[in-house]
């Protein structure tokens, strides 16, 4: 007589209950095969993002890297020189150019990108009636055109613009903002931090809203006053944002190209003395005439510049906190 | 076959490698046609304008029409591209074996791409059909260092300057003698900068290599291995545009400034002589009526008697797989009936024989249109494109950046443009 338990686990094996389904055979070898295809089924289901990334991100970078050793250009495909791209680079007064404003823009703009977005993020994070407005206000330059930015900023700037008609009626007199270099280039900076400010306050608000209230309650009983928990709770509270801004601003101050160009024209400014490093690769890499292995050698040099600023402020988040 | 038995880094890599594969091979183009074009006239082929469509669709539309209908088991497809980076969208195609049959290119587009081999040879493939054309239009796309001509004529132009009188008489000047010299320029704007304490600019725009050809210099060598125009003449040319910068007889955003700027501070009043054609006086009318009541049209400013000319060429593509209908598309485009009729909707002028002799570019009919009109035929007859073939846009901005240099103080006139000659026949070696 069959016992109870034996019946029941003769009743629930599947070999009894008619064919197996394709794949699970009885003997085992299907389950190890479920296992042996396991592996590649995620890949397959990754392969159009990696086939998007191979096409339009690795290749590219490959690309770039291999035309930097070689004088290609647009229509002729070019030998490989070695290093002679690079070499020509350091006799280059153009590229030496591009290569002080662009860290000249870092420079200047990510501390502002830092701080003032800090600043307006702890202003509009005030529930007051209205504050949506001053929110949206302050949102609207970074979904504008970057194009339409740069042109009304041209129109104010100009000799006959907005900025001067004022300045002339106070009594300064005309500024020369689009014909001198450094004016020029600080104006860029200037309109670069204007439309940046909305984009960076929005990640300050996430970060802030983790504060936690207690922490400002505890340091005004204590008897701190506004700059004193800004500094002592704040800024603390905030710094991992601070770092993540800092790296993003500092990669897109060095890659800055539609603001100087569209403020300074083609040229890069009065003798092309405003032309950044992204500026110059567009101008000496494109066109019939185009030197596409010297701009990938500038290339190069863009993406090593970028990744060591990233590096070198982790590095400084992780000193931080050690 | 089982995917398992198939190492996984091997699939990986041959996943890499089948997208990459056909992609290094983008720029290899099709080595494709030939220069025989006397075959049947048949086949689909592309043609591509610059910026045309918005102002002249019926009339292209109209010519394709016409040449399919001529020409049965012919099929057009016109495609146009904004005017904006189209040296850019040409230069992309050409790399990647995309560009159309029939190109509307002007001389200093075509002299790359006949270097590379991607221009067809019209004086092997048309050459019975360059009687029809003006010589030196025919010459204009003719590369130095290179052996035949790359481009059917198409439209020549050339353009008034424009100025204000109502400046003029303000400064003292005679409204009706305008400047014809480079030499009375600049007394002329001296004198207007002086009057008006520095107010009013006459010019708006540095110069370029066009008025480096009408002062006389001499820009390349007829081999066109080398620039010359750091010579003693180019010197005084850029001595004198320092002295109307420092006068601000030369508008203080100059150095940075665009055709769409100058022509901004014409339309307001802020400098008082502008480059121009025809069309402008339309935009004057409606957009400035003050500055139209106070308009002057006068001749391009030359010490050489002859004014600057702006070309502008069909290319057939040679690497094209129907050149019988490419080539005679490319004609029927530029024959002188053609060039005529779109001559009448635009301010252009035939490159074709005889067509200048046309009434149309030769009677008055009192209105101000028509005298700019025949004005400028009568002098597109002597005209030169000064624009030399190998001068290139990389080329152009080291010339302005020179010349702001010099403007600024930074060098001297000497110093500025013998480093310009230097950095365009080093980019020229390697172009």
């Amino acid at each position: 007589m069959k016992s109870p338990t034996a019946t029941k686990a003769a009743s629930s094996d599947i070999s009894t209950a008619g064919p197996a389904p394709k794949g699970l055979r009885p003997d085992g070898r299907g389950g190890r095969r479920i296992r042996r295809q396991l592996p590649t089924s995620p890949w397959l289901f990754a392969a159009p993002g990696l086939v998007i990334v191979a096409v339009f991100i690795l290749y590219p970078f490959l690309s770039t890297l291999n035309n930097a050793f070689t004088d290609k250009r647009t229509l002729i495909p070019g030998e490989y020189v070695g290093l002679a791209n690079f070499r020509e680079l350091l006799h280059d007064d153009m590229f030496w150019i591009g290569l002080r404003n662009s860290t000249l823009y870092v420079l200047v703009v990510v501390p502002a990108l830092v701080l003032l977005p800090l600043l307006l993020a702890m202003l509009v994070q005030k529930h007051i009636p209205g504050i949506t407005f001053f929110r949206s206000a302050f949102y609207t330059p970074v979904v504008a055109s970057i194009v339409v930015v740069g042109l009304i900023w041209v129109w104010m700037l100009d000799e006959r613009g907005l900025v001067n008609a004022v300045l002339e009626a106070v009594g300064v007199g005309k500024v020369g903002f689009l014909s001198d270099q450094w004016l020029l280039l600080f104006s860029a900076m200037a309109v670069t931090v204007w439309k940046g400010l909305g984009y960076y306050m929005i990640i300050y608000l996430a970060a802030l809203a983790n504060v936690p209230r207690e922490l400002h309650e505890a340091a005004a009983v204590d008897g701190a006053g506004a700059v004193r928990r800004f500094f002592s709770v704040t800024v603390p509270a905030v710094r991992s944002t601070m770092v993540l801004v800092g790296a993003l601003s500092s990669v897109a101050a060095f890659k800055v190209f539609s603001e100087v160009y569209l403020m300074a024209g083609p040229t890069g400014g009065p003798a092309g003395e405003d032309t950044t490093l992204v500026m110059l690769v567009q101008r000496v890499g494109t066109g019939l005439t185009g030197r596409v292995g010297y701009a990938s050698a500038i290339s190069v040099v863009v993406f090593v510049v970028t990744v060591a600023l990233m590096l070198l402020v982790l590095r400084a988040d992780r000193k931080e906190d050690a | 076959m089982r995917i398992s038995r198939i190492p996984r880094r091997a699939v990986a890599a041959g996943a890499v490698l089948a997208v990459l594969l056909p992609l290094s091979a983008c720029g290899d183009g099709d080595e494709g046609g030939s220069t025989d074009a006397s075959g049947k006239i048949e086949g689909k082929i592309t043609f591509q304008t610059w910026n045309l469509k918005a102002n002249f669709k019926p009339y292209f539309e109209g010519l394709v029409d016409e040449f399919e209908k001529k020409y049965p088991g012919t099929e057009v497809h016109w495609v146009d591209q904004p005017g904006e980076g189209y040296a850019d969208k040409i230069s992309a195609d050409a790399a990647a074996g995309t560009l159309p049959d029939v190109v509307n290119v002007s001389p200093d587009l075509v002299a790359p791409l006949a270097k590379a081999g991607i221009a067809m040879d019209l004086d092997k493939a048309a050459g019975k059909y360059e009687k029809e054309y003006l010589p030196g239009a025919w010459k204009s796309h003719q590369i130095p260092g290179t052996e035949g001509t790359y481009a059917f004529p198409w439209y020549l132009n050339t353009g008034p300057l424009f100025y204000n009188k109502r400046l003029f008489k303000d400064a003292g000047l005679d409204a009706d003698k305008p400047p014809k010299t480079y030499d009375q320029l600049f007394d002329d704007a001296l004198k207007l900068a002086k009057k008006s304490d520095g107010k009013v600019a006459t010019l708006a725009n540095v110069p370029t290599i066009e008025d480096f050809g009408r002062y006389g210099v001499p820009l390349m060598d007829k081999e066109g291995t080398g620039f010359s125009f750091n010579d003693a003449k180019g010197v005084e040319l850029l001595t004198k545009y320092k002295e109307l910068y420092d006068a601000k007889a030369l508008d203080g955003q100059a150095l940075t400034a665009t055709p769409e700027s100058t022509g901004k501070k014409f339309l307001t009043e802020a400098v008082a002589m502008n480059p121009g054609s025809a069309l402008d006086l339309e935009k004057f009318k409606k957009d400035a009526p003050t500055l139209y009541k106070n308009i002057g049209i006068t001749p391009q400013i030359s010490s050489t008697g002859k004014d600057n000319m702006y070309v502008m060429g069909v290319m057939v593509n040679a690497r094209t797989k129907q050149t019988p209908a490419a080539v005679a598309f490319a004609h029927f485009v530029t024959d002188a009936q053609h060039q005529m009729e779109f001559a009448k909707k635009v301010a252009i002028f035939p490159s074709t024989q005889g067509s200048l002799d046309d009434p149309y570019f030769t009677k008055q009919d009192g209105k101000e249109e028509t005298r700019v009109r025949v004005a400028a035929a009568k002098s597109i007859k002597t005209a030169v494109n000064y624009t030399p073939v190998l001068f290139s846009e990389q080329m152009k901005v080291e010339l302005r950046n020179a010349v702001a240099r010099a403007l600024q103080g930074k060098e001297s006139p000497k110093e500025a443009l013998d480093n310009a000659v230097k950095n365009c026949d080093r980019l020229l070696k390697t172009s």
